[in-house]
């Protein structure tokens, strides 16, 4: 407990994590529903260091506390995380609260858990809350466990609070911004080859586009990686760059789950260790850009990545419940299998699918002259064209399937229709509806996808 | 415990591609795959996530589980006395909400106290105190009702209620948490600029309700202080009887009271001075500055009003109810200091109070209209209601809707070809939104005041300007002078009298021409175009939506609620779509900055078309005509298009006089041709400028050319986009059509029935390039001959074919100008236009196609436009195309290289070459800003007859 705080009482624990930069989390809070003495804060973390704002300890369980009430009407399914909001100006601060329900010393109970945040940091922090979001859930979903088995949560929990910290902290030092300049991208190049090949260029941004806009660039050198990353950016919305890290001159970040484009540095010995785990826990596909040796290999598509993740996810749910040990908490080094799931390691493929959206473009933005405005009007045109055409994709199956009522039989007409014949095409303007309607290429794809992967299973178990 | 950031890798990527494992743990087992047995040590479901959860199968089935239909807005109510209650919903729609338990839902929202600051008396403090908390914004939901909701807390004062406070918030309920989540900023200014418009309206009141009370007070004073003094006098000195302690006694009471209330004034009266602690709050400086001089003002009055030895000095004639104390010289100067300077009118009665009040249960609490005050609480309600008409729909229509917009905003070069006037756009949004107070920049508007200190658009309203009904600024105008409004001395009487006669008039106005000309003109353009599209549908129209396909359309509203954004009742003359506060905010403050404005796109001036020009641009910006033969003009075919060409081609036989419809022989006589149609029309053949006026004149509903662009609302334009899928999908010739408009070729749509031609015109108007922002280059009916300036002015002409002398010379301006134009024959199903081959336009006019629905097809046509206008763009912009690359180089050359770009580059051929070079000499002319110095071009290529 920090000194010069009234102690709480009974006295709640306390972890400082060191955290490298300025974190703006304030606190992270691990409250329950105590059905005598009401809400009850368990734990708080507070990053050491520098922080924009001080909280007391006493406010924080405050806060904490103000977190879980209301929620005696609770009334959600057994398993639900609830997701609560809060900008309290009264106190100048933000709150995360994930409510669930969990066993604590045989009663159920309601638990919240909870980030804090200064209210100044709003803007900051809403493009990443999805991001913090999906993580947290997951690491209450593998809490719930441990609770269940009557084990301590917060071991558990700090396996995510504390990358969480990190991942604010360096989002706060090397976000990418809101607004690039082009001059700081391969695009502002005199001609099409002076940065980096043309056929790379045009592979990696049409596979950026291919996978969402979730792509992680790796290279020896942080100027090169970072134009690479601005370079992929502009292809972004704005709250997607702000959701995109540039990569660190000295050291590397570690690879962070849920950012659109991160630039990461290879060690010394020319190599990066990217975790199998995270990276399939990414929301979508993403693309690896080598530069130093120019490759681009990209993750499969949406509804083969989403169905990878959530067998993968449900393996390490599985593993955890097999514990028997509250030491032996599987470390995400392992990588987790089951007797219907082997993960495919060799997740990284080559980019098969041509298109000619990317092309075209690669090929006539450098007609323009550079160093005006003429290139980033083009792009302008170009993303248009490319949102529209995702929004008509949407509309047209939208209309097909009266709403996914029906099942979506004319992909061929589709293709024909709106001019989508060639593969890499369809891939980039899918990957655009994807963002605006989740669960797309499931719906599209998934029938199909699903017996492709059983029978491969079956084939694999002979 | 202090946890480092240790690094987590685990497996790695050598040379990119292969990820290692160093820990693979493998638990497999030998069982059949898909044969699951249940065993202790399987993961419980509830533990675990859906392998294939109901988005896969249905992305749109997210939001089903919603027991409302749509989303909606709740205001609810901590009532102290009942609870948490629902008090309203917008829409005020039952169906809307369905079975959602609005009462368990209040209950859930609002059973925390999320301020959470003290109120009532602090320790060591006599006075009570009045907590001034900033308001709160929660996102929750009930995963299991499928209900989410961005809630707004804020509290009211409220005399009455306990500790003077009655807790509300604003909800918007929704279905899609996701929806809420990214538009969270959005929500949150719109609901801080509603809750601040009624919070503003509550100090006001409150205020009004504190005078009411101190003078109650120190009528009450006076009165006890005079039976006081009898009692005194009538019995013996130094002896006390109990009601004599009694009366001392109430009479301490009632001045302590005197100096709480007096102190809550003090405090409601600084409330602007202290500072704000939410960086989101929505505060407008002028209602700040005007609330603390009328503050100042009070203060002053009521320093007088609070000496109750004055008071008692003065004396009190009449009984209670029995009104002012003015039988005191010192009273009348106050009263006459009140006239003066705040206009105040005496029409509030003390009252005598009681010594025991009401208990708490046993008093009714002010409803929110009361508390508020009715002019704020309406501003406050329209806020809302225009928060939620924006916020409705799908979200991916509301998210792309944004980022299109942001988009165009990049390239303003070349939105003039097919965009929305995204300058328009900025005039509608300072026109119908009120970014930061919902009341007094209306009264600004109406009696000129002070300026303001936000400027709220680029110009200020015209004071002459007829209000607008929809407009919720326009039923405030004038009701208030200030915040607090003591100003008026409106203490009871509500300014809401002169807001009836406000709306009363407004009413009487709607619809009417304003007397700004140009507005007229777009209004009656607009008119003229909405009444077009929105006719009932013709039977025998094969542009007509089939009964199905209405049913569909009627479908596809619920789909697209956010782009069509308003509702069906809603009025088709204003363009619904729904404007981000957030933008609009964001302009406001790049403007406050003194930014100038980015609409143009700084590029290269010194590139190409500034140094020298398009070759193939007209010269001059006076010329005339800029006739092109072949896309290859030179200085002396200029000059010949100075002069009408007299070479005639032969006209078809059906285009002779009185040429017959084959359904409708008469039908050409039947047209609601007005009395004076036919003789200015004659006019026109002699004036041919004038033509447009002998249109207007000449038919009530041709009373202007189409409107388009900014004029024309999304609903309208999809509707026009389904009239304009019928066609491709009915006329093999389809194409060519649309080649013609997109060329630059003057297409005319030649039909004897009115309503069938506007259609169609307002179908094929989607496609033509630059229509202008009120749609000048198009005219939608003419009923007179038109002439080779029409040809200039207008790209797209519905003409109606009349069996008369004016018909006659009708159909011989169109044999005469044949060489120029396309004749889409209506009546007869052909067009007469010269063969197209290309396949720039293929896709977007197949009459194979699949897609079913306008709004589907308009997203089309508009990815396929887009495509094209940056196309033409890079050509306009692409130095080398258009300068010699060497000194030895001449036009023909820079000509060669550019039909070669065209060709080889873009893989384009002779026609489709000819649309880039159209859109490009557009482009160029645009940027040059020499749009006055329009061109029509023309080629010797046969036309041909295109038949069903």
């Amino acid at each position: 407990m920090s000194s010069g705080c009234p102690p709480q009482s009974p006295a709640v624990a306390k972890s400082e994590v060191a955290v490298e930069g300025e974190c703006p989390l304030l606190a992270a809070t691990f409250a329950y529903w105590d059905n005598i003495l009401g809400p009850r804060v368990r734990h708080i973390w507070v990053p050491k260091g520098d922080q924009l704002m001080f909280l007391s300890d006493g406010e924080v369980t405050f806060l904490a506390n103000h977190t879980l009430n209301g929620e005696i009407l609770r009334s959600a399914e057994c398993g639900a995380v609830d997701v609560k909001f809060f900008v309290l100006a009264e106190k100048g601060v933000i709150i995360v609260s994930l409510i669930f329900d969990g066993e604590l010393k045989g009663d159920k109970n309601t638990c919240a858990l909870s980030i804090i945040l200064p209210q100044t940091e709003l803007a900051f922090y809403l493009p990443l809350h999805t991001i913090c979001v999906e993580r947290l859930k997951h690491v209450i979903r593998k809490g719930r466990i441990w609770m269940q088995k009557g084990y301590n949560i917060i071991s558990v929990l700090s396996l995510e609070i504390v990358p969480i910290m990190e991942l604010l902290a360096s989002m706060k030092s090397h976000s990418v911004p809101e607004d690039i300049d082009i001059k700081d991208t391969v695009l502002n190049d005199d001609d099409i080859g002076d940065s980096c090949h043309e056929d790379f260029l045009h592979k990696a941004i049409s596979s950026h586009l291919q996978t969402c806009g979730c792509s992680i660039v790796v290279g020896s050198n942080p100027d090169k990686v970072n134009k690479i990353v601005q370079t992929l950016c502009l292809f972004l919305t704005p709250a997607e760059r702000k959701s995109s890290r540039l990569c660190r001159a000295n050291s590397s970040f570690k690879y962070d789950t849920g950012l659109f484009v991160q630039g990461l540095l290879k060690d010394s010995t020319g190599s990066f260790v990217l975790p199998f785990r995270q990276v399939l826990y990414s929301p979508y596909p993403t693309t690896h850009i080598d530069i130093d040796i120019n490759t681009v290999k990209q993750m499969p598509p949406c509804h083969e990545h989403t169905y990878n993740q959530r067998r993968y996810m449900r393996s390490e749910l599985s593993a955890l419940w097999k514990t028997d040990s509250e030491e032996d908490i599987p470390p995400d080094t392992i990588i987790h299998t089951d007797e219907t799931f082997t993960p495919d390691l060799n997740i990284f493929q080559d980019v098969t699918h041509k298109d000619t959206l990317v092309q075209c473009f690669i090929n006539e933005v450098f007609m323009l002259k550079p160093g005006l405005s003429l290139r980033s009007s083009y792009l302008a045109q170009f993303l248009l064209l490319l949102h529209r055409k995702a929004l008509t994709l949407l509309k047209y199956i939208e209309d097909e399937t009266q709403k996914g009522k029906k099942p979506f039989r004319s992909l061929r007409n589709l293709k024909t229709d709106l001019d989508l014949t060639t593969e890499g095409d369809l891939n980039i303007i899918m990957a655009f509806a994807e963002k605006l309607k989740a669960g797309l290429h499931s719906f599209v794809f998934g029938k199909s996808f699903y017996t492709s992967v059983q029978e491969r299973d079956a084939l694999m178990s002979f | 415990m202090t946890y480092s950031s240790a690094a987590v890798s685990h497996a790695s990527l050598s040379y990119n591609t292969m990820i290692g494992s160093p820990d693979v743990v493998a638990f497999t087992k030998e069982d059949d795959y898909g044969q699951t047995n249940p065993e202790p040590w399987d993961l419980p479901e509830e533990f675990s996530i859906p392998l294939h959860p109901l988005a896969d199968s249905n992305p749109w089935a997210k939001t089903s589980y919603a027991k409302f239909t749509k989303d909606f807005i709740l205001i609810s109510e901590f009532s102290e006395q009942v609870g948490p209650q629902p008090l309203l919903t917008i829409p005020d729609d039952p169906k809307i909400c369905g079975t959602f338990d609005l009462n368990y839902f209040s209950l859930r929202i609002m059973s925390v106290d999320y301020q959470a600051s003290f109120v009532g008396h602090p320790p060591g403090s006599g006075y009570p105190r009045l907590s001034f908390v900033e308001d709160s914004r929660v996102v929750l939901g009930d995963s299991k009702e499928g209900a989410f909701a961005y809630v707004h807390h804020f509290t009211l004062y409220d005399l009455e209620a306990r500790g003077f406070v009655r807790p509300f918030c604003m909800a918007y309920v929704a279905a899609d948490e996701r929806k809420i989540m990214l538009q969270f900023q959005e929500l949150s200014l719109r609901f801080s600029q509603a809750s601040e418009c009624l919070k503003a309206g509550n100090r006001r009141a409150f205020a009004k309700e504190l005078q009411r009370k101190l003078q109650d007070l120190e009528y009450t004073h006076s009165v006890l202080q005079r039976e006081e003094g009898l009692q005194r006098e009538a019995g013996p000195q130094c002896v006390y009887s109990a009601h004599t302690v009694e009366k001392a006694n109430e009479l301490a009471n009632v001045e302590k009271c005197i100096y709480e209330h007096r102190d809550l004034l003090k405090q409601i009266c600084s409330y602007h001075r202290r500072p704000r602690r939410d960086p989101q709050a929505v505060t407008c400086q002028k209602c700040m500055t005007e609330c603390l001089n009328e503050c100042e003002m009070l203060l002053d009055k009521y320093a007088k009003l609070a000496e109750p030895v004055r008071y008692l000095e003065k004396g009190c004639k009449g009984g209670p109810g029995q009104g002012q104390l003015d039988d005191n010289g010192d009273e009348g100067e106050v009263d006459e200091e009140e006239d003066d300077g705040v206009k105040r009118r005496p029409s509030y009665t003390p009252q005598l109070i009681k010594a025991k009040s009401a208990k708490c249960f046993d008093k009714r609490l002010k409803n929110l209209r009361e508390l508020c005050e009715e002019t704020f609480y309406e501003a406050a309600v329209e806020l809302l209601k225009e928060a939620e008409r924006s916020f409705r729909g799908d979200l991916c229509y509301l998210y792309t809707r944004c980022l299109d917009k942001s988009l165009r905003r990049k390239q303003t070069v070349v939105n003039f070809l097919f965009e929305e006037e995204l300058s328009d756009d900025a005039e509608s949004e300072t026109g119908t939104l009120r970014p930061f107070c919902a009341v007094n920049h209306s009264i600004d508007n109406h009696v000129h005041l002070n300026p303001p200190y936000i400027v709220l658009g680029p110009e200020a309203l015209d004071p002459s300007r007829p209000l607008d009904p929809l407009d919720p600024v326009s039923e405030t105008t004038a009701a208030q002078g200030g915040e607090l409004g003591l100003g008026e001395g409106h203490l009871e009487s509500s300014p809401s009298d002169q807001t009836l006669e406000t709306q009363e008039s407004s009413e009487e106005t709607k619809g009417s021409f304003s007397s700004d000309k140009s507005g007229a003109d777009q209004a009656e353009k607009h008119e003229s175009l909405a009444s077009m599209i929105s006719e009932g549908p013709d039977p025998d129209s094969d542009l007509t939506p089939e009964p199905d396909q209405s049913a569909d359309l009627g479908r596809e509203s619920s789909s697209e609620e956010v782009e069509t954004t308003a509702g069906e009742d809603e009025s088709e003359g204003q363009d619904q779509t729904p404007v981000s506060l957030l933008e609009v905010v964001s302009e406001l403050s790049e403007r406050d900055t003194g930014s100038e404005s980015k609409l143009l796109v700084p590029i290269d001036t010194a590139c190409c078309i500034a140094q020298e020009r398009f070759l193939y641009e007209a010269p001059t910006p006076d010329a005339v005509l800029c006739l092109r033969q072949n896309s290859h003009p030179t200085p002396s075919q200029i000059l010949v298009v100075n002069q009408e060409p007299h070479a005639l081609l032969p006209v078809q036989d059906e285009y002779t006089v009185g040429s017959p419809c084959p359904e409708s022989p008469v039908a050409g006589l039947e047209l609601p041709v007005g009395l004076l149609g036919d003789a200015i029309s004659r006019t026109s053949v002699e004036e041919g400028s004038d033509c447009t006026m002998s249109a207007s004149t000449g038919s009530d509903r041709a009373a202007s050319p189409l409107s388009y662009g900014g004029s024309l609302t999304l609903r309208q334009r999809k509707k026009a986009a389904q009239s304009a899928l019928k066609f491709v999908r009915q006329y093999p010739f389809a194409l060519q059509a649309l080649w013609c408009l997109l060329s630059g070729r003057t297409l005319v749509v030649l039909g004897s029935e009115e309503g069938r031609v506007r259609r169609l015109v307002a179908a094929l108007a989607l496609f033509l390039p630059s229509p202008g922002k009120c749609g000048e280059r198009i005219q939608a009916w003419l009923t007179c001959p038109f002439t080779l300036t029409d040809l200039q002015r207008w790209k797209l002409i519905g003409l109606q074919r009349v069996a008369s002398p004016v018909g006659s010379s009708m159909l011989y301006s169109l044999s005469r100008y044949s060489r120029y134009i396309s004749i889409l024959d209506v009546d007869m199903k052909t067009l007469r236009c010269p063969p197209y081959r290309g396949q720039l336009l293929a896709n977007v006019a197949d009459h194979r196609t699949f897609i079913r629905r306008g709004s589907t097809y308009f997203l089309h046509v508009q990815s396929t436009l887009c495509r094209l206008a940056a196309k033409a763009f890079l050509l306009t912009f692409t130095h080398h195309l258009h300068l010699p690359v060497s000194p030895a180089e001449g036009p023909d050359d820079v000509e060669a290289r550019r039909r070669s770009f065209l060709q080889e580059q873009l893989g384009l051929d002779e026609e489709d070459g000819q649309i880039l070079l159209y859109l490009s000499q557009l482009i160029a002319q645009q940027y040059l800003q020499a749009a006055n110095s329009s061109s029509f071009g023309f080629n010797y290529t046969s036309s041909i007859l295109y038949k069903i």
